[in-house]
């Protein structure tokens, strides 16, 4: 029997660990050895320590994508969470008090589906749908608008040139950043909903009894509880900041770069190095470099909002 | 036993009118701060259809109407021309054939060598076993692009490059993570009794896998067969760096993306609304049909 | 190898940079691939030509078989299937053809030429996975093709292969397909307003004003995947004005190269066209988008290679649309006369030197290089091969004829093809933005100009990255 169980162990796992070792932990690997060498992608790798590193705080491209990040990283959980939690709010305890119960708005079923719905949709679809979405229109050039600059211009915005949305380096990054919000607020809506709806109702009946108003209610129960939530929401938000290739890629002019260069990411300037250009030491230097940044930033984002969870 | 809680404004009256529901002390709140609520949450779901909803409008359209007309106008013409283009001239119809066989292909290789990894993993002690468990989970940390050129020499070096089979295995490999994870969870949970009953009717160890524990698993291997499928159908990352050589291989992502790139491409706004219609509508079918079978917001639907 | 939604251009466009590769210079003026042409041909030169045979100058054996590679792509195989091996049998009906189509060329035939076993005779190195042409020639593995060069043309024995082609051909590689650059407009749509070519740039500024008067928008590029089409017309542009040379000085990196007065003139001028005569929305279009409009007749003028006739023939456009080519205008003290055109050579051959047939594989290259050859190609392919007039007296599309004709207007003036955008990634990046920039951000020649005398001079500077010239026009 122990002979059987072993050989059943080992054919078992056989097939899974050699699969996952050939293609994704010796590849990791890899990345991590040529980060350290000149490689063109197709011959054998020289080793050049640490020049790679070196070079890459020289390099415009890669400051300017970095500069970018630090924008994101800010923005983005910021506006999400606070998009997502208010609506979390109304959702599920915005609405009437129902024999002695909370309640959420009227068909907030109906909205939490719709609001969830982008999440579904694959990144680069997004970015071909906003591409149209952000179309700069002319109607003697023949360009149609984009749907934004049509609402836009319906309702006076916008004078006779159309908003150029992906064209306007000024404008250009928040445009993605919007983009990346509309996909993730629905996530973070649900994710809110269900713990909120594990809240004890009787913690809110205590203090409505009390006479606390709804805005108390929600910054001083509701939010404080919701704490390890909004912590696991904010550092994966954060890592998605320091993502964003696919839809920059599709979206954005010049290959993914932005006008002026003003939409440049990390993994798209890592795909440039290493796809495009015989440099692909430098750009697994490159990722390794932006795999500590991310690492950096989730462990100190967890060191900072740590506090004893609350029992109740 | 309620209370107003707050001040009640007299300043204006509440956006919807007082509700039809009968019962016992049940009391609406009507201040500014309701209606603007409510006004932001019909916004938001506008935010989210309105672009939807012209992009499948636009697919009907003509041109001259796509150009003349506002995005959320219905078309004067109903055509499905666009539609034609999309799905033959620009092979959305082959992209959404090759996504169904890759997926179809991977996703039962996961859920196959995932599952039978995780049970393993979690049912029997043996030297090794949290090791390679780590070693499993740890894939969930690291983005793919960081193996993403080390991965393409492998996968060139293997005369698996442009090839359907190239590419199924290294979604399985990216796949088994995040399923060998979740399913050892779950297979941890299973009671005991009843493999240990079969074996002592002398059922071996691969029979009781198959038999007695996988179908106890159902729910866990359903939930995370989709979540599998919907991982890999919106694929974009793998395909490109492993598919492109070969347009008739490419993934309804990677098409979509490049629709206007390829031989034939459709370059006129209704084809390419129509070829995003194509790629989204199935997926907003299925949602919702889902949505309705397990109820993803249960419990908070009122 | 680009792997960004690319237009088909670009798939050219990445082969043309291994045309450049080719170019590699490993010291002052030594070429790589020459060096080891010298070396594998002392070696390795089982072929001996004999030109008075003009019918078997390389002395292929009759019944020797042949094993023909064709990259499966843009131009498909029937090109070689029904055109070039049917005429290949003809001459050596005892011969019996193996053909293989191929899109991962490298993956498939690398481990053949690493192992010495089963190497093929001729070979379409071509596609995102082709074999480094570097690597190859290291090894031997690739004939000199001097002797192709010198071999008697099929069509006239007098005439060598070298002077009947369009441009010249390099040491190891048969780069197969013409590419002729240039201004595209509705043939049909100016003989409907009487409007015609303009010859000068005061020709064309007024002929813009008609167009606009018209409600057509003049001239348009797209900004998104393909401002490089524009960049090429502004130095397209330089190097008229300013002769080759300005051009050859970019590519190389040379200080100052791009404010050279040629471009910066050239920058200027087109700059003004796009403020004037073009639209902002075009900058957030995909090439193809542009090109749509184009056919239906929104827009007048578009820089294009030839390529474009058949990249859009399933596209409707407006009734009796007919594509044609015209030279860039003359901006005033051209060196280069008005008729020149901007012609270079891609999808590269090679004939294998360790092969069973090499004999057969140049004389399959001769034959690809024949009238009939250019014939075949263009009927199946669609596309011009390099020898010149070979598609004269056919029956040919309006966008093709008329390239033909444009060729033989512009006679021997050739402007020359830019290669730094295969060579220097950056510097191509930097250049689209910059171009658009200039053309639709409403910006200036004086700033174009230094941030990429500033951008190459970063690229020069960087002792990581390889580089590489072309040698100085005399």
């Amino acid at each position: 029997m122990r002979q059987g169980k072993n050989r059943f162990i080992i054919g078992f796992l056989a097939a899974p660990v050699t699969l996952y070792i050939l293609f994704v932990i010796w590849p990791y690997i890899q990345t991590f050895q040529v980060a350290f060498s000149r490689w063109d992608g197709q011959s054998a790798p020289e080793y050049n320590g640490l020049d790679n590193f070196k070079n890459l705080f020289s390099d415009s491209k890669f400051t300017g994508a970095v500069e970018h990040h630090v924008v994101m990283l800010i923005a983005l959980p910021l506006v999400t969470l606070t998009i997502a939690l208010f609506f979390s709010f109304m959702l599920n305890l915005g609405g009437s008090i129902q024999g002695g119960r909370l309640r959420g708005v009227r068909f907030s079923g109906i909205y939490k589906v719709i609001f969830f719905l982008p999440q579904v949709l694959a990144v680069a679809i997004i970015g071909v749908l906003f591409s149209t979405v952000y179309q700069q229109g002319s109607k003697s050039a023949g360009v149609p608008s984009g749907v934004l600059n049509a609402v836009l211009q319906a309702v006076g915005i916008g004078g006779k040139d159309q908003i150029g949305f992906l064209t306007d380096s000024n404008l250009a990054l928040w445009s993605v950043i919007g983009v990346m919000v509309w996909q993730a607020v629905g996530f973070y809506v649900v994710l809110f909903s269900a713990a909120m709806t594990s809240i004890p109702k009787d913690l809110f009946e205590a203090a409505a009894l009390d006479g606390a108003s709804r805005a108390t209610l929600f910054f001083k129960i509701t939010l404080p509880l919701l704490r390890d939530t909004l912590q696991v929401g904010w550092i994966y938000l954060g890592i998605a900041a320091f993502d964003g290739f696919a839809l920059v890629q599709v979206m954005s002019i010049n290959g993914g770069e932005g006008p002026d260069n003003s939409t440049s990411v990390l993994p798209l300037e890592i795909w440039n190095n290493a796809f495009n250009q015989p440099k692909a030491g430098y750009a697994a230097a490159m990722g390794v470099a932006l795999f500590f940044m991310t690492i950096t930033f989730a462990a100190i984002s967890m060191r900072v909002t740590r506090r004893e969870s609350i029992e109740f | 036993m309620t209370t107003q809680p707050d001040t009640i404004r007299t300043a204006k009256p509440a956006a919807r009118p007082a509700g039809a529901q009968p019962g016992r002390g049940r009391r609406r709140e009507r201040n500014p701060f309701m209606a603007l609520s409510h006004i932001a949450l019909l916004l938001w779901a506008l935010l989210v259809a309105v672009p939807l909803l012209s992009t499948f409008l636009g697919a009907f359209k003509s041109s001259d109407q796509i150009l003349n007309g506002k995005p959320w106008e219905l078309p004067h013409h109903w055509s499905f021309s666009a539609y034609g283009r999309a799905w033959s001239t620009a092979h959305v119809g082959r992209y959404l054939f090759n996504t169904i066989i890759i997926v179809g292909f991977s996703t039962f290789g996961t859920m196959l060598l995932g599952s039978m990894a995780a049970y393993v993993l979690a049912r029997y002690t043996f030297r090794g076993n949290r090791f390679i468990y780590l070693m499993f989970v740890s894939g969930m940390t690291f983005p793919v692009f960081l193996a993403l050129v080390p991965l393409f020499s492998m996968v060139k070096n293997m005369g698996m490059l442009f090839t359907y089979q190239g590419i199924i295995l290294v979604y399985i490999a990216y796949s088994l993570p995040f399923t060998v994870f979740f399913m050892a969870a779950f297979f941890k949970t299973l009671p005991s009794s009843v493999a240990e009953a079969a074996m002592i009717d002398g059922a071996g160890h691969a029979k009781v896998f198959f038999r007695v524990m996988l179908p106890m698993a159902k729910s866990g291997l359903v939930s995370i067969t989709i979540f599998n499928i919907i991982g890999q159908w919106n694929q974009y990352l793998l395909p490109v760096v492993l598919l492109s050589g070969d347009p008739n291989k490419w993934v309804l992502t990677q098409g979509i993306a490049q629709i206007n790139t390829n031989a034939g491409g459709v370059a006129d706004w209704s084809g390419l609304y129509a070829a995003l219609s194509l790629a989204i509508i199935p997926v907003i079918v299925v949602y919702v049909i889902f949505q309705r079978q397990s109820g993803l917001t249960a419990g908070a639907v009122k | 190898m680009s792997q960004s939604p690319a237009p088909k251009g670009l798939d050219r466009r990445t082969l043309l940079q291994r045309v450049g590769l080719t170019a590699l210079v490993a010291g002052p003026g030594v070429s790589l691939l020459s060096a080891c042409a010298t070396s594998s041909s002392k070696k390795k030169d089982n072929v001996k030509a004999n030109n008075s045979d003009a019918k078997n100058p390389f002395g292929v054996k009759a019944t020797a078989p042949l094993d023909v590679v064709i990259f499966m792509g843009g131009y498909k195989d029937d090109y070689a299937t029904k055109g070039h091996e049917p005429i290949y049998k003809k001459a050596f009906p005892g011969a019996a053809i193996k053909h293989e189509a191929i899109t991962a060329i490298g993956t498939t035939l690398q481990p053949r030429f690493n192992s010495g076993t089963n190497i093929p005779d001729v070979v379409d190195n071509s596609g995102t996975a082709q074999m480094d042409w570097t690597a190859l020639a290291s090894a031997g593995q690739l004939q000199d093709l001097t002797k192709l060069w010198d071999a008697p043309s099929v069509d006239d024995p007098s005439k060598k292969v070298r002077d009947t082609g369009m441009v010249a051909g390099k040491p190891m590689q048969m780069n197969y397909v013409a590419t002729t650059f240039g201004l595209w407009y509705n043939k049909k749509l100016f003989a409907d307003n009487g409007w015609t070519a303009p010859k000068t740039w005061d020709e064309f500024t007024a002929l813009c004003d008609k167009i606009k008067a018209k409600g057509i928008v003049p001239f348009a590029y797209a900004g998104k995947n393909a401002a490089y089409y524009m960049y090429y017309g502004i130095i397209q542009s330089a190097n008229k004005l300013g002769g080759n040379q300005v051009g050859v000085d970019v590519d190389n990196l040379a200080d100052g190269a791009w404010s050279n007065p040629a471009v910066k003139t050239a920058a200027q001028k087109w700059g003004e066209i796009c403020q004037k005569y073009s639209d902002k929305a075009y900058l957030g279009l995909i090439h193809t988008q542009v090109q749509t409009l184009h056919k239906q007749n929104k827009i007048a003028f578009y820089p294009s290679g030839d390529w474009l006739e058949n990249e859009m023939k399933d596209v409707k456009g407006a009734d009796g649309f007919e594509y044609a080519i015209c030279p860039y205008p003359d901006m005033g003290g051209d060196k280069l006369p008005y008729p020149a055109l901007r012609v270079s050579a891609g999808e590269p051959f090679f004939a294998s030197a360790k092969s069973p047939n090499p004999a057969g594989a140049l004389e399959y290259l001769r034959q690809m290089l024949s009238k009939a050859g250019a014939q075949a190609f263009f009927q199946q392919a669609g596309s011009m091969a390099v020898v010149k007039g070979a598609l004269e007296g056919l029956q040919l599309t309006p966008g093709t004829q008329s390239v033909v004709d444009a060729q033989k207007a512009a006679g021997s003036s050739v402007i020359t093809w830019l290669n730094f955008d295969g060579w220097y990634k950056d510097l191509d990046m930097e250049a689209r933005n910059q171009t658009n920039k200039l053309c639709y951000g409403g910006g200036n020649a004086d700033s174009f100009c230094s941030a990429l005398d500033k951008e190459a001079a970063k690229i020069k500077a960087d002792s990581s990255i390889t580089k590489q010239t072309r040698p100085a026009i005399s």
